[in-house]
């Protein structure tokens, strides 16, 4: 690493990216927009989200040549890599934010112009196209040394990750979670724990560090607290009304998938929990007029978070849970700095895709009772394949063994150019409809 | 060639004659020995003739079309023969499929599941292959009863038997000493996708007897993908005079170890098979050892270009496309890619880019 660009970032760290990010909101101009009658107030601590965020990739910027860089996926063990001081970057996460800024078929077509096929998952695309042009709404993503990839989520982020790691002939780190198609066994932990324990020396001459263990623990101390706040603050929305809506949770989980195990994730959650829980003393909504509550299952289509926010609060309804969120809930909060390996392993295996779908059915039922919900909305992503298979059964089981009304909306997270606007309309009004009766 | 029995006619041969249990068995790499040793006839289920008119109840259209047929077959009861099903972990929509079939679909066939480790070959990979090996086995005699070992013994060597028979098959193709056109060579070795080994390994050894001798002097490809359906592709190679002198096709070549491996213990003889496996996406095989095989069947066959021959949707094969084949291009071999569903009846276009294709690499 480079004393230079150790300098450089530190000073950007302590003292530069505040002060231009500073400027930066002066000279911007602010586009306020028009209070939305079917809103309630908004959220004080979405703005210190926007901060935290702006400051994690502006500072990528300069992390390179400075720190060990990594590019991880959402479901990565990435305690493991924090204790060797890694700056962490999440493609999906960057994924994300292509697609809710409307930039990801552009971006897409990049990789597809570098034989990509259009049917393959458009984080993916978006992240390759990102790779091979430089374009990104962030300024420039950091260059990486290592890639780490948990099969955990799905097996795509390898396959993709493999393209990364041959772009850039760097190595790349895979951990393998064998899926549950029956309960966990002390077998498949072991081997887990094994593979953390291979992988320790590679992170070791890459980083240039030894590893620390107390270090370790302190990381897995502070990703166990950001995951139960994390917890609490989407538990605040059992209450009538809800005072979130599940559309700010999918922008208020970007510090937990990507900060996750660092002071500044804890911190955020703990501020953002004060302020739910006072609005659920005072009775203020997320929404003007909760009559309906609804789950969420699959990631966003982040093209689409502030219009379907927006028809659906027209008709009273308001997402109380989502299986996406609730991802980094379920189990992160098993860390237990007494067993640090064994724990991450079961944590990190036990999460909802890599589970049979008996268990996203029990957990699914768990949900819709615990927020009350009336009714369930389910993406059926194109990108996601392990998310998406089994949803249509899914909804069959939920409607017989709850009575729960459901529709699917066939489209994709990042890539509008499949999502069908009549189609989704027609699907939608019958939903409304029968959610009245 | 001696003519194939239906498969179907053959199954029910097997069950009522040899009172062996058949079980349907979803791509790609499992440890075939251990069921033959425990009297189970796998029987793989990678493109059944059907139209699809009931998977897509449980599967959305962007699933792939092996995935999909799998599912129509036990849902158009055709399964009925069964005795239970083996999902390999091959990729996300046969891992969610498995799930569905197994808690969903009220099959009452028993169903199992076998992980193979997809990282690298470390020592913690090796073990726990070993362990899925013991942990299948254990669940295998809770259904089915105990496991000779001695069994097992023969049919590892069996199966190693097999091993060099196909060798040496693929071998004389490549030097270009077997006389088969691509239709029939690969009608044999897909047989083994139901045979029992007992009569798979006498039709290779008489194929390897009859069809020895100098094969068709046409220009060489080898054939990369899923599997080389439908036979069409084949029989218009055979027409345009290009034979398919190797294969890194996952239902055929990737699933041919380096070399047979002997040892006294049977789990570890099969443990070494499995990572001396050619690359294979569906593993995780990193890009320059893709590449690397690649190129040394072609150089080993004489083979003038490399045909991606990619079931539509299949993500393991589409990401790893653009950047193998833009390294071979850039070795100076010709490559084509070609993505289309299983069973499709080939298209004008296809046909118009393979007859180009044909004529470049003449």
């Amino acid at each position: 690493m480079s004393l230079m660009k150790r300098f450089r970032y530190q000073f950007m760290k302590d003292l530069g990216a505040s002060l231009i990010m500073h400027l930066s909101r002066h000279t911007r101009r602010s586009h306020a927009r028009k209070p939305n009658p079917h809103f309630g107030p908004s959220l004080k601590n979405t703005r210190r989200l926007k901060q935290i965020m702006a400051r994690h990739y502006f500072l990528s910027r300069y992390a390179e040549g400075a720190k060990p860089v990594a590019w991880v996926t959402s479901g990565a063990p990435v305690e493991l890599l924090r204790a060797f001081d890694f700056y962490t970057f999440y493609p999906e996460n960057h994924g994300a934010l292509c697609g809710a800024q409307k930039v990801g078929p552009q971006i897409c077509s990049v990789a597809e112009e570098y034989g990509y096929h259009r049917d393959l998952c458009s984080y993916a695309r978006i992240d390759l196209g990102a790779c091979f042009s430089g374009i990104t709404p962030v300024g420039k993503l950091p260059k990486p040394d290592l890639l780490f990839a948990s099969n955990n989520i799905c097996q795509t982020v390898v396959y993709w990750y493999k393209v990364l790691a041959y772009h850039w002939n760097i190595p790349l780190i895979i951990f393998d979670t064998p899926y549950n198609f029956e309960k966990i066994t002390e077998k498949e932990i072991s081997y887990m724990v094994s593979q953390f324990k291979e992988m320790i020396p590679t992170l070791e001459e890459i980083s240039g560090k030894e590893f620390d263990y107390e270090r370790f623990l302190s990381i897995i101390r502070s990703a166990r607290e950001a995951s139960i706040t994390w917890g609490k603050v989407l538990g605040t929305m059992k209450a009538r009304p809800a005072p979130m809506t599940i559309f700010d949770a999918f922008g208020h989980l970007a510090p937990i998938v990507s900060l996750r195990g660092l002071p500044v994730a804890l911190r955020y959650y703990q501020s953002l929990l004060l302020e739910l829980e006072d609005r659920v003393e005072k009775g203020v909504g997320a929404i003007a007029n909760e009559q309906r509550r609804l789950m969420w299952d699959n990631i966003a289509i982040w093209y689409k978070v502030r219009e379907l926010s927006d028809i659906f609060a027209r008709h009273g309804m308001n997402f109380v849970t989502a299986t996406y969120t609730n991802a980094w809930v379920e189990t992160v909060a098993q860390l237990d700095t007494d067993y640090p390996f064994e724990s991450m392993a079961k944590a990190y295996s036990l999460v909802i895709l890599n589970d049979n779908l008996n268990y996203r059915l029990e957990l699914m039922e768990r949900l819709i009772k615990e927020y009350q919900v009336d009714g369930l909305v389910i993406h059926s992503a194109r990108s996601c394949k392990p998310y998406s298979v089994g949803q249509y059964d899914l909804k069959q089981l939920l409607r017989k063994r709850l009575g729960i009304p459901s529709v699917i909306i066939e489209a994709d997270i990042t890539d509008s150019r499949v999502y069908s606007e009549e189609q989704t309309r027609t699907r939608l009004e019958a939903f409304f409809e029968a959610m009245e009766h | 060639m001696k003519e194939l029995v239906t498969r179907r006619e053959y199954l029910i041969e097997q069950k009522k004659k040899k009172g062996r249990k058949v079980f349907g068995v979803f791509p790609a790499q499992y440890p075939k020995e251990i069921l033959w040793a425990m009297n189970v006839l796998p029987v793989e289920i990678w493109d059944p003739p059907l139209t699809i008119t009931h998977a897509s109840e449980h599967l959305q259209p962007y699933i792939c079309s092996v995935a999909s047929l799998g599912l129509e077959l036990i849902m158009q009861g055709k399964c009925e023969l069964l005795d239970g099903f083996l999902f390999p972990h091959t990729c996300d929509s046969i891992q969610n499929l498995a799930s569905i079939v197994h808690d969903y679909l009220g099959t009452q066939k028993p169903c199992y599941f076998f992980h193979h480790p997809t990282a690298s070959a470390t020592a913690s990979a090796r073990a726990f292959y070993r362990e899925q090996l013991t942990g299948l086995i254990a669940r295998l005699e809770e259904q089915l009863g105990p496991l000779d070992k001695s069994a097992l013994e023969e049919r590892v060597q069996q199966g190693q038997r097999i091993v060099r028979v196909l060798s040496e098959l693929y071998d004389l193709r490549a030097r270009g000493e077997l006389d088969a056109s691509n239709v029939e060579f690969y009608k044999i070795i897909r047989s083994g996708e139901y045979l029992h080994p007992d009569d798979f390994l006498p039709l290779l050894e008489d194929f390897l007897s009859s069809a020895r001798g100098s094969g068709s002097s046409g220009k060489g490809v080898v054939l990369s993908g899923i599997l080389p359906n439908p036979l069409e592709m084949l029989a218009l190679l055979d027409e345009l005079g290009v034979r398919v002198v190797q294969d890194d096709l996952l239902c055929c070549g990737r699933r041919l170890p380096a070399s047979a491996r002997s040892a006294h213990d049977p789990l570890q003889a099969l443990t070494d098979s499995y990572f001396v496996m050619p690359p294979c996406t569906t593993k995780n095989s990193p890009m320059h050892a893709r590449v690397n095989e690649l190129l040394y069947k072609t150089e080993q066959s004489n083979a003038r270009g490399v045909i991606f021959y990619i079931v539509k949707f299949c993500e393991p094969e589409l990401f790893d496309v653009p950047q193998v084949s833009g390294e071979l291009k850039r070795r100076g071999l010709a490559t084509l890619v070609i993505d289309c569903e299983v069973n499709q009846n080939l298209t004008g276009q296809m046909v118009t880019r393979v007859e180009a294709f044909a004529e470049m690499i003449s």
